[in-house]
């Protein structure tokens, strides 16, 4: 059973297919703006003007055509609507001109179930860290729960908030992570943890006071290890909250090595299994779509509509 | 002395006659964040508990606190962790202490089954390490928020009933206050991501 599968909640499009169960291929692109943050119209364009070619791209890789794919998934939410309606308008397209069953996927879904995929972890702790998503995620009574999230801004956001400031390019995450390697000296800031809910906006506004008078390097470095030591101690309270007994980071801040190994530490000392997910799978992507799409392959067929407010615990997941 | 739990931060010993909480190192932080959690924490938690103790509220009785090695010793409480045992009974005490330490102006930062302990048909609230001093609606409506994530979370099928209950029961302790801190507890329901509803 061949599954295409297609995400477009934000910056990035991606396709990817999966035959039972495995990826056989795996294909995106991410709009990156010179300046500012994300402008919807943009994003959408950019999914418009792409989908073509990245389809192709993975119908190459997987060697299929499109006649021979047998379902397709595609991300139903959450994220912004104009990018959000492209994954759709394609997925109904190619749905009923080929006859084959479409189905919306919940994007936090994919990426817990690729994460599951890829570590071969059974049931751990996910914290999902990207530009707008910050959550702390695991199962618990026949659905996905959320156990702890932010409270006003994404990690992603915030870091590049900050790099807009000092006039870097989108997404900010990488520099800031090398400025970060060179700083030497901690600037005490917020550190702003409720239960196991993280807040980031006072960080926001302490750094936005402090930039001026202090060195990148410093920043940087003292700004990760706030936020990190933040999401770390969240998902450790969502782990021994649930006794659960591993973790994965998944989203595109997970590719920060540091986060990984704050991750990585924690999980030692607390005897849990901690396993980096591959960064093909761990930033938005088609395969996790499609994948997830696999799982819910005998699900009945239900509103197909975006929905860019879709909450991760309002799914029930039958195959589990 | 016998380690009789090991939480995300702190490990419980049983002393004989007293419990002891250590607050642990987290090998994962730089050492500026981690002693000074610690520290705050550690210094905070006994005031809050002194605090409490003192105003007759159900809270383990603060015995001594030192800041070097990051630990209070308190009185043992006998009883089962109430996650275990939750029942839609329990609900109104829970309230009450809820609303009791609310007016005296401690949040408890950390509401949840696991963080209670029933003795009978009492219901003794533990763990105050992410507690703190604040008489602000909003504080008081996110720890209101943090129970009700928890209901969900921990007890799904009572959860609604037993919500409904305690904002009921937390509505007549805390009288013409509550209006205000109801509106907070809907603003922050917002403010968390994706409503399918909005």
């Amino acid at each position: 059973m061949y599954i295409l599968g297609i995400e477009s909640t934000a910056h990035t499009f991606g396709v990817g297919i999966v035959k039972d169960g495995e990826v056989i291929a795996n294909q995106r692109d991410t709009l990156k703006p010179e300046k500012g943050g994300i402008i919807p119209r943009e994003a959408a364009a950019h999914h418009y003007s792409l989908a073509p070619e990245i389809l192709s791209k993975a119908l190459n890789e997987a060697g299929l055509s499109l006649k021979e794919i047998d379902m397709f998934a595609f991300s139903q939410g959450p994220g912004i609507l104009s990018p959000l309606k492209v994954g759709y308008q394609v997925a109904a397209f190619l749905g009923s001109k080929f006859g084959k069953k479409v189905v919306g996927v919940n994007h936090c879904i994919g990426h817990l179930e690729i994460a599951r995929l890829a570590t071969g972890l059974e049931d751990p702790v996910m914290l999902y860290v990207s530009g707008g998503n910050t959550q702390v995620i695991t199962f618990q009574e026949g659905r996905y729960r959320v156990f702890g999230e932010t409270q006003d801004i994404g990690i992603g956001n915030l870091i590049d908030k900050i790099g807009r400031r000092v006039g870097l390019s989108f997404p900010a995450g990488p520099k800031i992570e090398e400025y970060a390697k060179k700083g030497r000296k901690y600037i005490k800031m917020p550190y702003s943890i409720k239960g196991m809910d993280v807040s980031f906006s006072g960080l926001e506004t302490f750094i936005s006071r402090i930039i001026k008078n202090e060195k990148i390097e410093d920043i940087a470095y003292s700004l990760q290890e706030t936020a990190f030591s933040m999401l770390i101690e969240a998902s450790e309270r969502a782990m021994a909250y649930c006794s659960k007994s591993s973790l994965v980071i998944t989203g595109g801040v997970a590719a920060n090595s540091r986060l990984n190994e704050m991750g990585e530490r924690m999980c030692q000392q607390r005897g849990a299994d901690f396993r980096r997910i591959p960064m093909e799978f761990s930033g938005d992507n088609g395969a996790m779509i499609a994948y997830a799409g696999y799982l819910m392959r005998d699900q009945r067929a239900k509103d197909i509509m975006p929905k860019p407010y879709f909450r991760t615990d309002s799914v029930d997941i039958g195959y589990r | 002395m016998k380690m009789i739990a090991l939480g995300s931060e702190a490990a419980i010993y049983d002393a004989g006659d007293c419990i002891i909480k250590r607050r642990i190192k987290k090998n994962y932080r730089i050492g500026e964040i981690d002693s000074s959690l610690r520290r705050s924490r550690t210094l905070r938690e006994f005031k809050i508990l002194s605090k409490c103790y003192s105003a007759g509220f159900k809270v383990p009785k603060p015995l001594s606190v030192s800041d070097s090695t990051y630990t209070i010793k308190m009185e043992k409480i006998s009883g089962l962790q109430l996650d275990s045992c939750f029942d839609i009974d329990f609900i109104e005490r829970i309230s009450r202490e809820i609303a009791g330490i609310h007016k005296l102006g401690v949040i408890h930062g950390d509401l949840t089954t696991a963080n209670m302990i029933a003795e009978g048909k009492e219901v003794y609230i533990i763990d105050f390490g992410l507690g703190y001093f604040s008489l602000k609606p909003e504080d008081r409506a996110s720890d209101l928020f943090l129970m009700k994530n928890a209901l969900i979370s921990r007890h799904p099928k009572k959860a609604a009933e037993a919500h409904r209950l305690l904002l009921k029961a937390y509505e007549k302790s805390m009288g013409k206050e509550f209006k205000e801190i109801e509106t907070h507890l809907k603003d922050i329901e917002k403010r968390r991501r994706y409503h399918e509803s909005s």
